[in-house]
C-alpha cells in the first residue's frame, strides 16, 4: 500500500514538474516572439567575421552590394568609387565620369545596379545613369521631380521619398521613366504623429533582387515593408516600446520651415534587408543588457517580415571609437563599414537561409 | 525479512545521497551567486526562460540552499527528496527542451558544471535523477518495514 503510494507520489512529481517546465518554456517564447517585452535573445555567434579591409576613411557608404562585388561611394569624393570584390578582396578605384558636372550639386549620391549606375541629387533635381562598362553617365532625369531620398529598383525605376506638396508632408513613392516620367505617390504608407515631416523620417529599404521594399522610422518602433509596387503594406513592430515618436519641433513661422528643438529619440538608426528578414540596427539597451555593451558594438535586431516575428539579435564590434555607419547583407553575407575599415561577416547556417521567401523558394526547387 | 545490517546499509545509502546533493546544490547555488551577474545575464538569453530571467535567476541557487538544509535534516529529507526530485526533472526537461524545441542552443547553462557538454549534461543529471528515486524508495522501504524489522 504505502510502496504504491510512493509510486504515485514519484509519477506525480515528475509529471507536475516536466509540465511546469512545459508550460514556462512555452509562454516564454510566446512572449519574446510576439509581445513587445522588449527582451533581446542572443544566439551565439550567428556572424562570424571573415576579414577587414582598412579603407583609409571613414566617409565610405554601400552603393551596391551583388553577390561577390560590393561598392562603396564616398560621400566626400562623390564621384570617386571603390570596388572590392569580396572573394578575392581586390580592390579598385573607380573614376565616374558625368556629361555635365556644371549643376549645384548639394546632396549627391551613387548607387551601382550592373549593369548600370546612378548618380542622383533629388534637390536639383538631377539623375544620371551610365554604364558599368565604362563608368560614364548622362543626364536620365531632369528637373521632373524633386526627391529627399531615393533607392533605385531597376534601369528604369526608382523609389522615392518626397515632399509632397499639397499637405506639406513627406511620402514614399515610385519615379518611373517609360515612354515618359511618371511619380506615383504612396501617402497611406507614412503615417503623421506630429508633423508629418520629422516624426516620420526613417531609412528606405529593398532586398536584394528589389521584390520587396521596405521603410524604418527613426523614432518609433514600427517598420513597414511593400512590394516592389509599393502595394500589399505590411507593419510590423519592433521589440522597442516607443510607440510615438518623441520629437519636439519648433515652427519657424516667418519661413515656413520647422526644427526640432531637441536631440529626438532614436529608436532605429540602421536598417537593411535580405531575403524575409529585416535588420534594424538600434542602440536602445533591453532588459538583461549591459549599458557597457554600446560603447564596444552595435546591436543588430533581426526580424521576420513574412510571419512578423522577432528572430535574434547579435553584435557588431567596433574597431574604435565609432560605431557601424553602414552594414548590408546579400548572399548569407554582411558587410559593415565601421570606423575606417570594411568589416566581411558570414552567417552560419540557419541565421539567414532556412525561410526563403516567396519565389525563391520555387528557385531552389523546395 | 530484513536484518538489522540490512537496514542499516540501506540508511547508509540515503545518507550518502542525501550528502552528494548537498555538496552538489552548494556548489551549484554558490558558483552562480559568485558570478550573479554572468548568470542572470546567461539565463535572460537562454531561450526558454528569456522572459522570466530576473525571478528564476534568485529563484534556483534559493531553491538549491534551501534543498540543501531541508536534506541534511533527518526530520525534512523525506519531503526535500521528494522536491529534489521535481528540481532534477526541471532542470532535464529544460535541457532537452534547449536542444530540441529551441530555436537555437545557448553557449552554456551557466554556472554549475560549465564544462560538461550537453549529452554529458543529460546523463549527469539523469544518474542524479535516478539517485533521487532511488533514495525516496529506500526511505519509504526502510521507515515501512522499519516497525516489523525490529
Amino acid at each position: 500500500m504505502m510502496l504504491n503510494n510512493v509510486y504515485i507520489k514519484l509519477l506525480g512529481t515528475i509529471v507536475m514538474s516536466i509540465g511546469l517546465m512545459v508550460i514556462l518554456f512555452l509562454s516564454s517564447e510566446e512572449q519574446v516572439h510576439r509581445n513587445n517585452a522588449f527582451i533581446r535573445r542572443f544566439p551565439p555567434h550567428p556572424v562570424i567575421k571573415e576579414y577587414d579591409i582598412d579603407l583609409g576613411f571613414n566617409s565610405y557608404y554601400v552603393a551596391g552590394l551583388g553577390k561577390d562585388m560590393v561598392y562603396l561611394g564616398n560621400s566626400t569624393a562623390p564621384l570617386h568609387l571603390l570596388k572590392i570584390n569580396l572573394a578575392t578582396r581586390d580592390t579598385a578605384h573607380v573614376k565616374l565620369k558625368l556629361s555635365n558636372t556644371d549643376l549645384p550639386f548639394k546632396n549627391v549620391h551613387v548607387q551601382v545596379q550592373p549593369p548600370f549606375f546612378f548618380v542622383l541629387d533629388g534637390s536639383i533635381p538631377y539623375i544620371f545613369r551610365g554604364s558599368t562598362n565604362n563608368w560614364v553617365a548622362g543626364p536620365w532625369m531632369r528637373n521632373e521631380a524633386y526627391f529627399t531620398k531615393s533607392l533605385v529598383l531597376d534601369s528604369n525605376r526608382i523609389y522615392i521619398k518626397t515632399m509632397q506638396n499639397d499637405t506639406r508632408t513627406v511620402t514614399l513613392g515610385l519615379l518611373e521613366k517609360r515612354d515618359h516620367f511618371s511619380v506615383e505617390l504612396h501617402p497611406e504608407i507614412l503615417q503623421r504623429q506630429i508633423d508629418g515631416v520629422f516624426d516620420v523620417d526613417g531609412i528606405m529599404l529593398t532586398t536584394p533582387d528589389k521584390t520587396r521594399l521596405g521603410y524604418v522610422y527613426f523614432y518609433r518602433n514600427q517598420f513597414m515593408t511593400m512590394d516592389s509596387r509599393l502595394k500589399t503594406l505590411k507593419r510590423q513592430q519592433t521589440i522597442d516600446t516607443v510607440k510615438k515618436a518623441r520629437i519636439e519641433i519648433a515652427q519657424l513661422d516667418r519661413s515656413k520651415t520647422s526644427k526640432m528643438k531637441s536631440p529626438p529619440l532614436v529608436v532605429n538608426t540602421k536598417a537593411t534587408m535580405y531575403k524575409n528578414f529585416m535588420f534594424i540596427a538600434s542602440d536602445r539597451l533591453g532588459k538583461n543588457e549591459n549599458r557597457e555593451i554600446l560603447k564596444v558594438a552595435s546591436i543588430i535586431d533581426v526580424y521576420n517580415w513574412s510571419d512578423a516575428t522577432y528572430r535574434y539579435s547579435f553584435y557588431l564590434y567596433h574597431m574604435g571609437k565609432e560605431k557601424v555607419h553602414g552594414f548590408s547583407v546579400n548572399d548569407g553575407r554582411l558587410v559593415a563599414l565601421i570606423d575606417n575599415a570594411l568589416s566581411v561577416y558570414n552567417f552560419r547556417e540557419g541565421f539567414v537561409d532556412h525561410t526563403p521567401y516567396g519565389e525563391q523558394e520555387n528557385i531552389t526547387g523546395q | 525479512m530484513y536484518s538489522v545490517k540490512n537496514i542499516k546499509a540501506k540508511g547508509v545509502i540515503v545518507e550518502l545521497i542525501c550528502f552528494l546533493y548537498v555538496l552538489l546544490f552548494v556548489y551549484a547555488a554558490t558558483s552562480k551567486l559568485m558570478d550573479f551577474e554572468q548568470f542572470r545575464v546567461q539565463l535572460g538569453q537562454s531561450p526558454i526562460l528569456t522572459a522570466y530571467a530576473n525571478w528564476v535567476a534568485w529563484l534556483v541557487p534559493l531553491a538549491e540552499y534551501m534543498l540543501a538544509i531541508l536534506l541534511s535534516m533527518k526530520s525534512t529529507r523525506y519531503k526535500a527528496l521528494f522536491m529534489t526530485l521535481g528540481l532534477m526533472t526541471m532542470f532535464t526537461t529544460y535541457i532537452i527542451l534547449v536542444l530540441n524545441f529551441s530555436d537555437y542552443i545557448p553557449c552554456s547553462c551557466g554556472g554549475v558544471l560549465e564544462d560538461l557538454g550537453w549529452t554529458e549534461h543529460i546523463v549527469f543529471n539523469l544518474f542524479f535523477w535516478v539517485l533521487s528515486i532511488i533514495a525516496i524508495l529506500q526511505l519509504t522501504n526502510y521507515s515501512t518495514r522499519k516497525p516489523i524489522s525490529i
